[in-house]
């Protein structure tokens, strides 16, 4: 009996790390180049964010003006960090949940390349003036078949890993990858086809670049990081989710509302009355899925609570479960029509939500599976207990920051735009200043903290790694050394020496 | 669960709001009714919404600049906030021939562009009137043109505007020496001798489509939600002349 036992979990372990090394190249390729962009966007935040208290900060250089800057910031933000984050954990967790080796890595890490071309002429376009002033959309037009075409070359072979899988149960993280991978290309043809190759009216385009905006956050980056939390929360602890159902509820839930959200920031423009109506109802829902998976998530790592603050991976992915919490809060604070969404439709409220959403909660969740991920395919333990800490504890004290100024300071903002007797720039424009300024200083808490992880992750990247069998967990093991438990180096020996 | 119902099931749930608030909307605006004047007898003209400028390509360049993530092109119905109730943004409250022309934004204000610039936040006030707003209040002793050249060139350069955030945008304007006499499009600002500040062809487009940004027109009754007034008719039916 047990050594048929022992032989499974040989046979499952030789299939793991067959995927692992399978996938080593592209994966630690999208982990990498998506966390260089995180810094270029960054370093592009703290300038855009900075011109919003002081103007006179690099001013009057083409390509450092607040508008380009800004546009840079967030389009480096998405497609620079967020989608390749998605992709790197998208084909690893597919490869691992559907036991498939991947056969095309290859044509992945060539797509991938790709994507980083479009990217980055996109980005450089933006900055040298030839943006196209849409939200989210602001890459010259050249670069969007560009980017669905690597999209396609990269995530294709999850799709085939998924049909050729073993018979058996599929897993709620499936569910959720798949939807994402099938949404995103749908979304994204939808609004360039309506938007460059077919262009209908002018207000209806505005819209359909603000239905992008919320579809990319809710029907893409939403369903990956929560196919993630759902993926490490049981992987780490050990532990079954806490509720199947509840999580098919949340599921089809997010399905189901999701794709109606976002036209509430066209509220009073001239296209047709319910859509902002329905956009502000299904906002205001989105606690619905978000709170289903969140409880689930957070019930299942509750029941090991040495483990969530022992295990960065699992410190990290709950921290963005918290963050994901926040963020349908302010979905349902912030979007009630007639009360809050005439303050925060034009104030910083929105800017504020969308780093709710891809870093509060999405990055939170990419680092939680990237400190997972990444000693899986290099064979090597994360260096330093002290650089995880430092990179979680800014990060927080970072997006904290930004999380008040979304809610309060857009509001703020927001009232005094209302106060219609009072001269603008006074009611309206210099409350921002003190909002726009803690905005900058979060930012730059941010890109402290991400330092670390930029260092730790190039170290494992070329492969220094400490050999050891013992993970690195965020306790401080014998006396001060910040590394980890001792011994085993060179992969000497066993865990069980301990 | 099948792969096959996973995926009629997520198409369907995705198809039904895409094709909701996505395709037919869009569809339906692509060929938007025209408006008459006079809807009662229906013989009357056409509403044409009026705008003279360079509007495609200045729209491309205030696209291209940023513009439309501190500043906004709507004017919200009271339902949705208060622009209306500023008296100088969705019209003027007293205007010299129509009395209180203030109204909403309409689908036909954004006539000539690709892509309505609706905006993202206000850092900066709504733009749907700057061209009026210009003309009658803030260009004084300056042409229009002159007076948006210098606040491009610097926005502070007004100590009532001190406070501005706008960014400078003296990338889009050229210094060159002055041969024979100054140029009559040079940007009033204090420069090196022998030098002025001339306007590049982006800024000049960038201008006349802010120029073209007015609200002074008068709308067909069926476009103008504003309330009666107190002689109890509209006023813009009142006075609206069919052009």
């Amino acid at each position: 009996m047990s050594t048929d036992n022992s032989n499974t979990t040989t046979q499952a372990a030789q299939v793991r790390s067959g995927i692992d090394r399978s996938l080593r190249h592209p994966v630690m390729f999208f982990l990498t180049s998506g966390a260089a962009w995180l810094a270029v966007s960054l370093i592009l935040g703290i300038i855009s964010s900075a011109k919003m208290h002081a103007p006179g900060f690099l001013d009057g250089y083409g390509w450092l003006t607040y508008g380009r800057t800004q546009a840079a910031h967030l389009n480096a933000l998405v497609y620079g960090w967020g989608f390749q984050a998605a992709f790197g954990v998208i084909i690893w967790l597919m490869a691992r949940l559907c036991r498939q080796e991947c056969k095309a890595a290859g044509i992945i890490l060539t797509a991938g390349h790709l994507w980083n071309l479009g990217v980055s002429l996109g980005v450089l376009g933006i900055l040298f003036g030839h943006g196209t002033g849409m939200p989210w959309l602001e890459f010259p037009v050249f670069a969007w078949p560009v980017l669905l075409i690597s999209y396609f070359a990269i995530v294709t072979w999850s799709f085939v890993q998924f049909k050729v899988r073993p018979e058996g149960h599929v897993y709620i993280s499936q569910w959720y990858l798949l939807a994402a991978m099938i949404w995103f290309p749908w979304v994204y043809l939808t609004a360039n086809l309506l938007l460059h190759v077919f262009p209908g009216h002018p207000v209806m385009a505005s819209g359909i670049a603000a239905w992008y905006k919320s579809s990319l956050i809710f029907l893409f980056f939403t369903p990956v990081a929560l196919a993630t939390a759902f993926y490490l929360a049981p992987k780490v602890t050990g532990r079954p989710i806490s509720s199947y159902s509840l999580a098919k509820l949340g599921f089809w839930s997010l399905a189901v509302i999701m794709p109606w959200a976002g036209m509430q920031k066209l509220t009073g423009a001239p296209i047709p009355y319910f859509i902002p109506y329905l956009g502000a109802a299904a906002t205001i829902l989105f606690f619905i899925p978000a709170f289903t998976a969140a409880v689930n998530i957070l019930r299942t790592a509750a029941s090991d609570m040495e483990i969530v603050s022992h295990s960065p991976s699992l410190r990290f992915t709950m921290a963005g479960v918290v963050g994901l919490i926040v963020m349908a809060v302010a979905a349902v604070f912030l979007n009630i029509p007639e009360k809050t969404l005439p303050l925060t439709q034009f104030s910083m409220s929105g800017y504020g939500f969308e780093i709710l959403a891809l870093y509060a909660f999405f990055s939170f969740v990419m680092f939680g599976a990237i400190y997972f991920i990444v000693p899986r395919i290099t064979q090597r333990e994360w260096l330093s207990r002290r650089l995880i800490t430092m990179h979680f504890f800014f990060s927080i004290y970072g997006i904290v920051t930004i999380a008040l100024v979304a809610i309060f300071g857009g509001l703020m903002q927001g009232s005094g735009q209302e106060q219609f007797d009072q001269p603008w720039q006074q009611a309206a424009a210099d409350r921002a200043y003190p909002y726009a300024w803690a905005t900058t200083i979060a930012w730059c808490f941010i890109l402290f903290s991400n330092v670390f992880f930029f260092l730790h992750l190039t170290f494992m990247w070329l492969r220094l790694g400490r050999r050891s069998t013992h993970p690195t967990l965020l306790v401080s093991g014998h006396g001060d050394s910040p590394h980890g438990e001792e011994g085993d180096i060179d992969n000497a020996g066993t865990a069980s020496a301990h | 669960m099948s792969f096959r119902i996973f995926f009629f099931s997520l198409s369907a749930s995705f198809g039904v709001a895409w094709l909701a608030i996505i395709i037919v909307p869009y569809l339906k605006m692509r060929s938007l009714e025209p408006v008459m004047f006079d809807e009662e007898t229906g013989t009357n003209v056409v509403y044409i919404a009026k705008r003279a400028g360079r509007i495609a390509d200045g729209s491309q360049i205030y696209g291209e600049n940023g513009c439309y993530l501190c500043h906004t092109q709507v004017v919200r119905p009271t339902y949705a906030g208060n622009d209306l109730f500023r008296p100088d943004w969705g019209g003027f409250i007293y205007d010299d021939e129509r009395g209180d022309s203030r109204r909403e934004t309409n689908a036909f204000d954004f006539d000539g562009e690709s892509f309505a610039h609706i905006g993202v936040a206000r850092n900066g006030p709504d733009l749907s009137n700057i061209g009026v707003r210009v003309e009658n209040e803030y260009a004084k002793d300056l042409s229009a043109e002159q007076w948006l050249y210098r606040f491009l060139y610097d926005s502070r350069i007004d100590p009532k505007r001190r406070n501005s955030t706008c960014p400078s945008f003296r990338f889009l304007f050229d210094e060159e020496a002055i041969t024979g006499n100054a140029s009559d499009e040079a940007v009033p600002v204090i420069t090196e001798e022998g030098m002025e500040i001339l306007p590049s062809a982006e800024a000049k487009a960038l201008v006349s489509y802010l120029l073209s940004l007015k609200k002074d027109q008068a709308v067909p009754a069926s476009l103008d939600f504003s309330p009666p007034t107190e002689g109890g008719s509209k006023v813009s039916a009142k006075t609206a002349e069919a052009p």
